[in-house]
């Protein structure tokens, strides 16, 4: 008996497949391409191959994140949010508060007894997301995964005066020609991110533990910065990406197991992987 | 003769204007690029070019915009909202609103008949709620900035973002390039998302008749219509919207000389 939890998410899809115990068999990340369905597919299929599984071996696939819609294979969909919060409290029993900084959004949580109680997010403005450090990292001509390590060099953190992603662009760069120290901009940009994350999670009201999450928690110059402006302990966990497929793995699993002893008949979807195309109208 | 300058350093572009007897005499405009001292001193040598006189001659230089501190040889600065007010009201004298649609912002100006401002307000420092919005989308569409209006002019079916950041617009401006949407269509939507922007903060203001555009964005037409239809007026626009906060300047330039 096995599980898979399917998060198309903005910039990148991530499969995770568990055991009936729960155990992580494995895991596959790729960049989400404008078709969400055949790149699901693939990652899918990459996810079996790893595990020495068939998919039909597979016995409950829960979808979520914004691409969710667009799983042929998926059994049900689940939202984001609730994945994340069951996602992040298995790994971390005592979380309390999880913040997902994704790369269009940002989301803040509150955790009860394992499950998702309240939330707040921005989808409206890319200052407080992951882009805009993607933003200015392609402005200064760095890659984005460098961007923490060498964030940590500064001797100075040069605080950055627009809010905006488009402005701070400009201003990094003329930042930069003005002959500022890479690194002390980069410092800067971090605090920026934080203290606009922060403002959010402080709408929601932080209680410890608290766990960060997304593409921005690999950022260590972002953990720090976070740490400093919110004045909190913050746990990451190993693959911080995966936290929103974990959950939907482990829903995947507790809505199979539960059905059938309240008496429902769950349905399934056909496990073909095949090819789905834009055309395709079962699924659109 | 008595020779006034004034000079608007702006986000995107610089302009300058030089004044004599009052009246207009000659005029640039260049990109600011990164380096806002040299882009002044670029005008400066061009007016002074333009009308053959010396800078010695110039007796006067007032500076303003978002970059006026770069302006080294300027005797003072002044606030761009002020300066704006004053350019319009030295072209239109019955102009009792002025919207200015620059490239970081927008602002809305109440003024009296002696070109005094009497209320303000702007956009919020968002790429959205400015010309930028614009630029941005050209830039994905791969079009001239002039001939943005024109193309957006062709449209039949805009469509709406939906977002109102400008970060988030220009993701959705490929989705829907790859979607095969027309380039107009998508114009034509950046156009209606920023007219609406524009005219609530009209609104807010209240909107006082005659009302004027000025700014580079009074150059797109087919923005300038949007805003009459949704205020439901007809604006002024100046033959050169791009240099009423620089003319203001030099006016107010003037007016401090002979004070």
């Amino acid at each position: 008996m096995y599980f898979a939890g399917v998060d198309i998410g903005s910039t990148m899809t991530k499969v995770v497949l568990t055991d009936k115990a729960g155990n992580l068999l494995s895991f596959i990340k790729g960049p989400t391409g404008a078709e969400h369905r055949r790149l699901a597919n693939e990652v899918m299929r990459q996810a079996l191959e790893e595990a020495r599984l068939h998919i039909d071996d597979i016995s409950y696939v829960v979808a979520t994140g914004y691409g969710r819609l667009n799983v042929p294979f998926a059994d049900r969909q689940i939202t984001e949010l609730s994945c994340h919060a069951r996602g992040v409290s298995s790994l971390f029993p005592g979380a309390r508060t999880a913040i997902d900084i994704g790369g269009q959004d940002a989301k803040c949580l509150r955790i009860d007894n394992g499950r998702l109680a309240s939330f707040v997010m921005n989808d409206k403005c890319a200052a407080g997301t992951g882009r805009f450090l993607e933003v200015t990292a392609s402005a200064l001509s760095i890659r984005l995964e460098d961007m923490g390590d060498i964030s940590l060099k500064a001797t100075r953190r040069v605080p950055i005066s627009n809010l905006c992603t488009i402005f701070a662009q400009q201003e990094v760069v003329a930042l930069l020609s003005r002959g500022e120290k890479l690194e002390n901009i980069l410092a800067g940009l971090h605090d920026a991110l934080a203290s606009r994350v922060a403002a959010l999670a402080r709408r929601l009201g932080i209680e410890p533990e608290l766990v960060l999450t997304g593409g921005v928690a690999k950022n260590i110059g972002m953990v720090k910065a976070m740490k400093e402006s919110l004045g909190c302990e913050i746990l990451v966990p190993k693959e911080p990406l995966l936290t929103g497929a974990l959950g939907a793995a482990i829903l995947a699993k507790e809505t199979y197991k539960k059905a059938p002893a309240a008496g429902e008949a769950l349905p399934t979807k056909s496990r073909r992987l095949e090819k789905a195309t834009f055309f395709n109208q079962e699924y659109r | 003769m008595s020779w006034f300058m004034g000079i608007d350093i702006g986000s995107a572009y610089s302009k300058g204007v030089l004044t004599g007897d009052f009246k207009l005499v000659a005029s640039h405009i260049i990109k600011s690029g990164a380096d806002y001292r040299k882009s002044a001193e670029a005008i400066r040598t061009e007016l002074i070019r333009k009308v053959n006189v010396t800078q010695k001659d110039i007796a006067n230089t007032v500076a303003t915009g978002s970059g006026a501190d770069n302006v080294y040889f300027a005797s003072q600065k002044a606030s761009d909202i002020v300066c704006t007010a004053r350019g319009i009201n030295n072209v239109f004298p019955q102009a009792r609103t002025v919207i200015d649609v620059a490239s970081q912002s927008t602002k809305v100006i109440r003024l009296n008949e002696e070109g005094i401002v009497t209320n303000f307000t702007a956009s919020e420092k968002c790429a959205a709620g400015g010309g930028r919005f614009i630029e941005v989308i050209a830039n994905v569409l791969r079009i001239d900035l002039s001939d943005f209006s024109r193309l957006a002019a062709r449209s039949r079916s805009p469509i709406t973002f939906s977002t109102g950041c400008a970060v988030f617009g220009e993701s959705e401006a490929v989705t829907r390039i790859s979607e095969g949407i027309s380039k107009q269509d998508i114009a034509a939507g950046v156009n209606k998302a920023l007219a609406s922007n524009i005219s609530s903060l009209v609104k807010k203001l209240k909107l006082e008749e005659p009302c004027a555009v000025c700014g580079g964005g009074a150059l797109n037409t087919a923005l300038v219509k949007l805003i009459e239809s949704e205020l439901n007026t007809k604006l002024l626009i100046p033959s050169q919207p791009q240099l009423i906060t620089a003319l203001g300047a030099a006016i107010i330039a003037a007016a401090s000389a002979t004070s």
